[in-house]
C-alpha cells in the first residue's frame, strides 16, 4: 500500500520546528546554569576517605604485591586478614543507610535533582503539546507500527495515517535526547543539562551508593585478599636482564638545555 | 636589567605555556619562575584572565624559596581579595609565615584550617613539614605516621617518611616505605633502586640478595640507569667475596659482576667517544673495577 506523500507547509518548518529545537536548546542551558548554582557541597567524613584509601591499598597490595618481597607482602596481607586483629576483621564502621526519608541532604538532593529536571521537562512538553497541537511536525526517516500511533501523533485524530508522521511533542522529546551531544560540545562534559546521564545514574543510584556498603566493601576485599598468593616477579630477573646488552643508545648523544627558554 | 621576554626574544604566551609546564610537571626552578612570572604579572595581567591566579600561586611560592618576600606578599594581597575564607589561600599564607620563620603563628593557622575541615590534606602536611624545619624529626615521623594511618595513598608521603627514616639510620622501616611506593608504581625504576640501596645498605646476607636483585630490576625497567648497573656490580662482588657462601652462589654471582663490569666498560667507552679526557676516565673505571676483582679472589 504505497502511502502518498504528504508535503507539509513550509511555514511549519520555519514556525514550529526551528523554534522547538532552539526552546529545548535553551531551556537545556538554562539548566546546565541554574544546577550549577543549585549544587551543595558534598562533604567527606575523614573515616569515608580513609576508609576509600584503604580499600585501594588492598586492591593494589593484590595486584601489586608481587613485585615486593615475599616476606613484606605476608606481613601485609597478615595486618589485614589476621584472624583476631587483622584490619578487615576489626573494624566494623557504623552503617546507617542514608534513606531519603531520614537523611535531610539526600531529601533536599532529591528535590534539587527532580525540580531541575523533571519539572521543566513536563512543563515545557505540556506547553508544546497544548501550543503546537493539531497537525503533523515531521516524518521520522523509519516505519513505525500503528502502535506508536496514539503516543507520537498526541493532537492528531486521523487513523490512516502513517505512524511515521508525528507531532511537535514528539519532535520535542527527540531534541531533548538528540541534543545531548551539542550540550557536551558547548557546555563541556560533566554538564547538568545532560537528562538522559541523570535518568541513567537514577537507575543505577543503589550501585554508587558507597558510604552504606563499606563494611560489605571490607568483606569482599577480606575474600579477596585470602585467596591471592605471592609470584614473585623478580624470580629469575637477572638471568633474563642479562640474556642481552644493555640498550645504552641515546645516552650521552642530547645537549643539556641552556637557559629558560 | 633585561626584561626575560627580551633576553630570550619569547611572547607573553610562551611564557605563560612555559609556566603552566613547570607547573604541570612539578618543576622546583624557583629563580626562573620568579623572573618569568613576575614579568607576566607586572606587564600582562590583563591579558591572562583566569589564569592569573593559579600563576599568582606558583609564584607566590617560587617567591618564598627565593626570599623575595615582597613579590610574595603583593601576590597574597591579590589571592586574598579574589578568593576571601580559602582554605588554599590560608595554607599560602601559612607557607609564608613558614618562610619568616614565624612557626607558632603558621601552626596556628593549620590548626584553624584543620578544625573547619578535618579532611583537608594540605595542612597536615605543612604541619609536619614545620616540625621538619624545626629539626624535631622524631616528632615529624610521629605525625607523618599518624597521618598515614589517616591517608594510606598518599605517596608523597611514604616518601618523605622513608627520607626521615634514612636519614635516622631506621632502614627496616625506610625500606617498608620504600615498598609501599614499588606497589603503587610498579615500572617506576627509580623506587626499585632506593630500595635497593637502602637494603645493601642494611646488610646481611638475605638483604644483599635482594638488593642485587632489585638492582637488576632496576636495570631491567631503564637500561640506562648507571648508578643501578653500579649497584649491581657492587652487591654482586659483595654477595662472592663473602667467605660463608656455597659454590654454586659464588660462580653465579662472579658471573654477575662480571657482566655488569662488562657493561660499565661498555657505557664509558661510549661516552667518551668524542672527547679527549675522555682516555682517562675509562681507564680510571677500568683500574677501579680491577680492584674490585682481587678482593673477590
Amino acid at each position: 500500500m504505497a502511502e502518498p506523500e504528504l508535503l507539509l507547509d513550509s511555514n511549519i518548518r520555519l514556525w514550529v520546528v526551528l523554534p522547538i529545537v532552539f526552546i529545548t536548546f535553551l531551556v537545556g542551558v538554562i539548566r546546565h546554569y541554574v544546577s550549577i548554582l543549585l549544587q551543595s557541597d558534598k562533604k567527606l567524613t575523614l573515616e569515608q576517605v580513609s576508609d576509600s584509601q584503604v580499600l585501594i591499598r588492598s586492591r593494589i597490595l593484590r595486584e601489586n604485591g608481587k613485585y615486593i618481597p615475599k616476606q613484606s607482602f605476608l606481613m601485609r596481607k597478615f595486618y589485614f586478614n589476621n584472624q583476631e586483629d587483622g584490619f578487615f576483621k576489626k573494624t566494623k564502621r557504623k552503617v546507617v543507610p542514608p534513606s531519603p526519608m531520614t537523611d535531610p541532604s539526600m531529601l533536599t538532593d532529591m528535590m534539587k535533582g527532580n525540580v531541575t529536571n523533571v519539572l521543566p521537562m513536563i512543563l515545557i512538553g505540556g506547553w508544546i503539546n497544548w501550543t503546537f497541537s493539531g497537525f503533523v511536525t515531521t516524518k521520522v526517516p523509519f516505519p513505525l507500527t500503528l502502535r506508536f500511533k496514539p503516543m507520537l501523533q498526541q493532537g492528531i485524530e486521523l487513523l490512516s495515517l502513517d505512524a511515521s508522521w508525528v507531532s511537535s511533542a514528539s519532535w520535542y522529546f527527540l531534541n531533548v535526547f538528540g541534543l545531548r551531544s551539542m550540550y557536551s560540545l558547548i557546555l563541556g562534559q560533566d554538564n547538568g543539562a545532560d537528562q538522559s546521564r541523570i535518568m541513567q545514574e537514577q537507575m543505577s543510584g543503589a550501585a554508587m551508593a558507597m558510604p552504606a556498603d563499606t563494611n560489605k566493601a571490607f568483606k569482599a576485599e577480606w575474600e579477596a585478599l585470602e585467596l591471592t598468593d605471592h609470584q614473585w616477579a623478580l624470580e629469575s630477573v637477572e638471568e633474563e636482564l642479562m640474556s642481552k646488552e644493555l640498550d645504552l643508545d641515546g645516552m650521552f648523544s642530547s645537549e643539556l638545555p641552556t637557559g629558560i627558554f | 636589567m633585561a626584561s626575560v621576554s627580551e633576553l630570550y626574544d619569547v611572547t607573553w604566551e610562551e611564557m605563560r605555556d612555559k609556566l603552566r609546564k613547570w607547573r604541570e610537571e612539578n618543576y622546583r626552578n624557583s629563580e626562573q619562575i620568579v623572573d618569568v612570572g613576575e614579568e607576566l604579572i607586572n606587564e600582562h595581567a590583563s591579558k591572562l584572565g583566569d589564569d592569573i591566579w593559579i600563576i599568582y600561586e606558583q609564584v607566590m611560592i617560587a617567591a618564598l624559596d627565593c626570599s623575595r618576600d615582597d613579590l610574595a606578599w603583593s601576590c597574597l594581597q591579590e589571592l586574598k581579595r579574589q578568593f576571601p575564607g580559602s582554605h588554599r589561600v590560608k595554607r599560602l599564607a601559612g607557607m609564608r609565615l613558614e618562610a619568616l620563620e614565624r612557626y607558632e603563628d603558621a601552626t596556628k593557622l593549620y590548626d584553624s584550617i584543620l578544625q573547619d575541615d578535618p579532611t583537608n590534606t594540605a595542612a597536615r602536611k605543612r604541619r609536619i613539614a614545620i616540625l621538619k624545619a624545626q629539626g624535631k624529626s622524631a616528632e615529624a615521623i610521629r605525625e607523618l605516621n599518624e597521618y598515614l594511618e589517616q591517608f594510606v595513598g598518599d605517596q608523597e608521603a611514604w616518601h618523605e617518611l622513608s627520607e626521615l627514616y634514612i636519614n635516622e639510620h631506621d632502614y627496616g622501616k625506610a625500606a617498608f616505605c620504600l615498598e609501599e611506593l614499588m606497589m603503587t608504581n610498579p615500572h617506576n625504576h627509580l623506587y626499585c633502586e632506593q630500595y635497593a640501596e637502602v637494603k645493601y645498605t642494611q646488610g646481611g646476607m638475605e638483604n644483599l640478595e635482594l638488593s642485587r636483585r632489585y638492582f637488576a630490576q632496576a636495570l631491567k625497567l631503564n637500561n640506562r640507569n648507571m648508578r643501578a648497573l653500579f649497584g649491581l656490580c657492587m652487591s654482586a662482588s659483595h654477595i662472592a667475596a663473602s667467605p660463608k657462601v656455597s659454590a654454586k652462589v659464588k660462580k653465579d654471582n662472579m658471573k654477575y659482576a662480571a657482566w655488569a663490569t662488562a657493561q660499565i666498560n661498555r657505557a664509558y667507552q661510549l661516552a667518551g667517544r668524542g672527547t679527549k679526557e675522555s682516555k682517562c676516565s675509562v681507564k680510571a673505571v677500568e683500574e677501579m673495577l680491577e680492584s674490585m676483582q682481587i678482593t673477590m679472589s
